[in-house]
């Protein structure tokens, strides 16, 4: 369970950190509240895994049905508390990486458009962090790729529509005319 | 690197063998035959790819280049490709061979042109556009009309002429536009642009007065809707709503060619942006939803008042461009995404099969060089190209000791316009042809792009002679015959002082005749106030420019040909010393027969002079300068002096020589001793070639001014000698 374990790695890193301010992490998944000393480099890539690991509204510890207000709050709250300026200078480097996530987290779900993506993708179980930005770009072509095929198909069901009584008697343009007289013309054959 | 070195070596083999796989489906293996004999080269080529990528798609023959990066110096292997000739090949295949087809045909394309050179940028971009148009419509009985004709080699490929690319824009070879006598499947010549709406627009109408049922399609592109003649054909369609389909070929390059010196240009003129707005709006479609469902509920019988009901709600929800479009009364679909062949296939097909349509406009959005991705990261797009090396993007381009006149044109106009603040540049969507995108460098302010729109370039040239400005109007001399009205009508009428600088001038190689500056000489020299002369080398363009800058009470013209110059000392400071207006001057004294040149006809008269130096003939070569005013002094003095007298120009009848003849016969001169001679091109078009193969037939060589000056002279024997020793 990734998420389980990447919680449970991170507090480890930081036990002060994780009893201190528990409520910051309320989480849909179950969390496993070990402490795994943070020692070795193999356990720091795995925390750092395991961060990535963690959703936007997790790391924000919002619901995902959270509102725009929601998001502000806990982004300001949490930006308060990572920013390098104000963090303690031993963990300056790890704060700052929690800045730069939440940041990433807020500036993608405050945007609808980009939230809705983002939603979707965490339907489907994909977490892309930030290679997200590039992808909402591709996206965005895909999505006006099949915002313009949306708009000819139904501009072809109106063509359709209105050909069927163009020619009808009142329409006296030279085309319609040569049309009915071809008509007629191939009925006499 | 090493790896890549050891998949040079180790892959190399399994290429061969993989094509050899591919062309199993056919008989004869030309690519097989070609690898055996020219292994080095496609070893080397290989050597020269930055990644060596080897993708197999699964089940399907690789043939694409495109994600791969995978180029050839031999031919691509094309196995669906090699079994079209014609489009009534096509009629079989799947949606997804189409688009296998479509990459074939684009690498075939790359490749074609890599070997001879041409437009490469705009016939990627409309790879899918073509498969699709001949897999839905039948050619030749459904006409397809391009515009312009540079983007049709895959259309060329495609319709039974792939034997012969290799030959493209060569002497006897295949044109590099679109050209009836060529084939069937040609329906219309075209070169110069925005002409495809109004000749298919008459294709329609003759077709309805025939009372037959093919289908017209006209695709234009959005560089040539600038011009106003599109318009005048989409007002005329709209109102006789003939069926007919016109294809706006969209790829956001509103100008030619598609770049200036620092980048691509960014669109010209307010189109572009309407376009583009049509492009990414996005409109209300639960209006629309309502719209329809207002309609519906209105009823059956009550159908105009639907339509109105429905004309409106389009209008509120389709954006704000497409109104233009449906205001002329065209329907207006799109835009497409015009590299999707699944979209382009299901519209054609729709559209094809709707009776009565009228007039419809499919908005097809492309991106030119498309496929190729040197092209794409050009700033022109790989526009016109050199032959190059497919693998590297790199054009064989050869060096010559001096520069074309177009760069001697643009360098002499900006020391003119360093001196004087009021001298203003003009052009209609020539920047690099013209020269004028070096001008517009220097003075980004004084340099105007008015869109492929001659007519329009002349009178806003007029408009600001009014003003006291000095406006140098650079069109092509081909170009300029759309504009021939507003010159004679909006300058010479008026006489204001409008300088027009016409390039192209004369035979001009592998464009052919529709971009030959044939008349020129004719259509400016009779007209009253105008002054015409023309430069025999590039110092003379120099001082003409001078001279044309200095003419400030009446229009002025000259004329250059496309190529390099000889090679004479330029004025220092690139500034010209305007010219005793209405001289000539004498180049070489001699006697008996003298030697009248107008313009770089004049080099020609130097070598002929050379030529019979050896037979003891001592000629006189003189540069006219001046068609009008012309120099009555020397013509005088020629003609009294000499006993032949032959005039030389590279313009048609009706030009430079006849102002001679006009002088000579109200001069009393033609009474006198003097055999007068024109030297002129021949009263038929020159096709299309190299240019020396074309001043051949054109008959204005060297060898053959000098044979004219044995004929004369009665030497019809060392006439016969001269002509046949020229190699």
């Amino acid at each position: 369970m990734r998420c389980g374990y990447g919680l449970a790695a991170v507090p480890g890193s930081d036990a002060r950190f994780f009893t201190l301010d528990t409520s910051f992490l309320r989480l849909r998944r179950t969390v496993n509240p070990t402490r795994i000393q943070f020692g070795s480099f193999k356990i720091k890539a795995k925390i750092d895994e395991a961060r990535k690991e963690m959703s936007f509204y997790e790391l924000l510890g919002i619901p995902e049905t959270g509102t725009l207000p929601e998001i502000k709050q806990a982004y300001k709250q949490l930006a308060r508390k990572y920013h390098p300026d104000v963090s303690p200078p031993d963990r300056v480097e790890e704060y700052t990486e929690w800045f730069i996530r939440v940041q990433e987290a807020y500036e993608t779900l405050s945007d609808p458009r980009t939230r809705a993506l983002y939603d979707k993708d965490l339907a489907l179980g994909i977490h892309l962090a930030f290679s997200t930005r590039r992808r909402y770009q591709y996206d965005e072509e895909l999505e006006e790729r099949s915002e313009w095929r949306n708009r000819w198909q139904s501009q072809l069901s109106e063509l359709k529509r209105r050909s069927m009584n163009r020619d009808a008697g009142g329409n006296m343009s030279w085309g319609a005319r040569m049309r009915r007289q071809r008509d007629e013309f191939s009925k006499e054959q | 690197m090493v790896l890549a070195m050891a998949l040079c070596a180790f892959s190399f083999p399994t290429i061969i063998n993989r094509a050899a796989d591919s062309d199993a489906r056919k008989s004869t293996t030309p690519f097989t035959s070609h690898s055996h004999g020219e292994t080095d080269l496609l070893f080397q080529s290989l050597h020269k790819l930055n990644q060596v990528k080897v993708r197999k798609r699964p089940g399907v023959v690789y043939a694409s280049l495109s994600e791969g990066a995978e180029y050839h110096s031999q031919r691509p292997p094309t196995p669906l490709l090699d079994t079209i000739n014609y489009p009534i090949h096509m009629k079989n295949l799947s949606v997804k061979e189409l688009k296998q087809l479509a990459d074939e045909l684009r690498s075939d394309v790359i490749f074609h042109v890599s070997k001879t050179g041409g437009h490469l940028g705009s016939s990627l971009g409309v790879v899918e556009l073509t498969v699709a148009l001949h897999y839905v419509f039948n050619a030749p009985k459904d006409k397809v009309l391009w515009d312009v004709g540079h983007q049709s080699y895959p259309h060329k490929i495609l319709t039974g002429r792939r034997d012969k690319m290799h030959t493209m824009r060569q002497t006897n070879g295949l044109a590099g536009f679109t050209k009836r006598s060529e084939s069937e499947y040609d329906c219309f010549g075209t070169g110069h642009s925005s002409t495809t709406i109004s000749a298919g627009l008459g294709m329609a109408v003759g077709r309805d007065l025939k009372g037959e049922r093919n289908h017209v399609v006209a695709v234009i592109g959005d560089g040539a809707m600038t011009a106003g003649q599109a318009y005048e054909a989409m007002n005329n369609a709209g109102y006789l709503d003939s069926d007919m389909i016109v294809i706006l070929n969209d790829n956001k390059q509103v100008s030619l060619p598609t770049a200036n010196l620092d980048g691509p240009i960014p669109p010209v003129g307010a189109l572009s942006s309407a376009l583009s707005r049509l492009q990414s709006n996005r409109p209300l479609r639960e209006l629309r939803e309502v719209a329809k469902g207002v309609t519906k509920q209105i009823g059956g019988p009550m159908h105009e008042l639907a339509a109105k009901v429905d004309e409106y709600a389009r209008g509120m929800i389709s954006g704000s461009g497409s109104t233009l479009f449906e205001e002329l009364g065209l329907y207006y679909i799109g835009p497409v995404d015009g590299h999707n062949i699944d979209d382009l296939v299901s519209i054609l097909k729709e559209v094809k099969s709707t009776k009565t349509a009228g007039p419809v406009l499919i908005h097809v959005v492309t991106e030119k060089g498309r496929g190729y991705p040197y092209a794409e990261r050009a700033a022109d797009k790989y526009h016109g190209v050199a032959k190059f090396d497919p693998a590297t993007g790199k054009q064989f381009k050869g060096s010559s000791a001096t520069q074309s006149y177009t760069t001697y044109f643009a360098e002499a106009l900006i020391a003119e316009a360093e001196a004087d603040k009021n001298i203003v540049a003009i052009h209609a969507a020539m920047g690099g042809g013209t020269g004028l995108n070096i001008f517009l460098r220097r003075f980004p302010q004084r340099c105007f792009d008015v869109g492929i729109a001659e007519q329009h370039a002349v009178t806003f040239a007029a408009g600001l002679a009014c003003e006291g400005l000095k406006p140098f109007c650079a069109i092509y001399s081909s170009f300029m015959q759309r504009a021939y009205d507003q010159v004679v009508h909006d300058v010479d009428l008026q006489k204001l002082p409008v300088r027009f600088a016409m390039d192209r001038a004369g035979l001009v190689g592998a464009d052919g005749p529709t971009h030959c500056g044939a008349f020129d000489v004719t259509f400016m020299a009779c007209l009253p106030n105008m002054v015409v002369m023309a430069p025999s080398d590039e110092a003379e363009l120099f001082h003409m420019v001078a001279t044309a800058a200095a003419i400030d009470d009446r229009p002025s013209c000259f004329r250059y040909p496309r190529g390099n110059g000889v090679g004479v000392q330029l004025p220092p400071g690139n500034k010209g010393v305007p010219l005793e207006i209405g001289k000539g001057r004498v180049l070489i004294e001699g006697e008996r027969v003298a030697l009248l040149g107008y313009g770089t006809a004049v080099q020609s008269c130097l070598a002929a002079a050379s030529l019979l130096e050896s037979h003891g003939l001592r000629l006189t070569v003189a540069d006219a300068r001046f068609c009008k005013p012309l120099d009555h002094t020397l013509v005088r003095k020629l003609a009294k002096s000499h006993e032949v007298l032959i005039t030389v120009e590279e313009g048609s009848i009706g030009g430079f020589g006849s102002h001679v003849a006009q002088f000579l016969a109200l001069d009393g001169l033609l009474d006198g001793t003097v055999k007068w001679r024109p030297l002129v091109l021949p009263d038929q078009y020159i096709d299309h070639g190299s240019p020396a193969d074309q001043l051949a037939q054109a008959g204005l060589t060297p060898s053959h001014i000098a044979a004219t000056v044995f004929n004369v002279l009665g030497q019809k024997r060392e006439a016969l000698e001269i002509m046949s020793s020229r190699n």
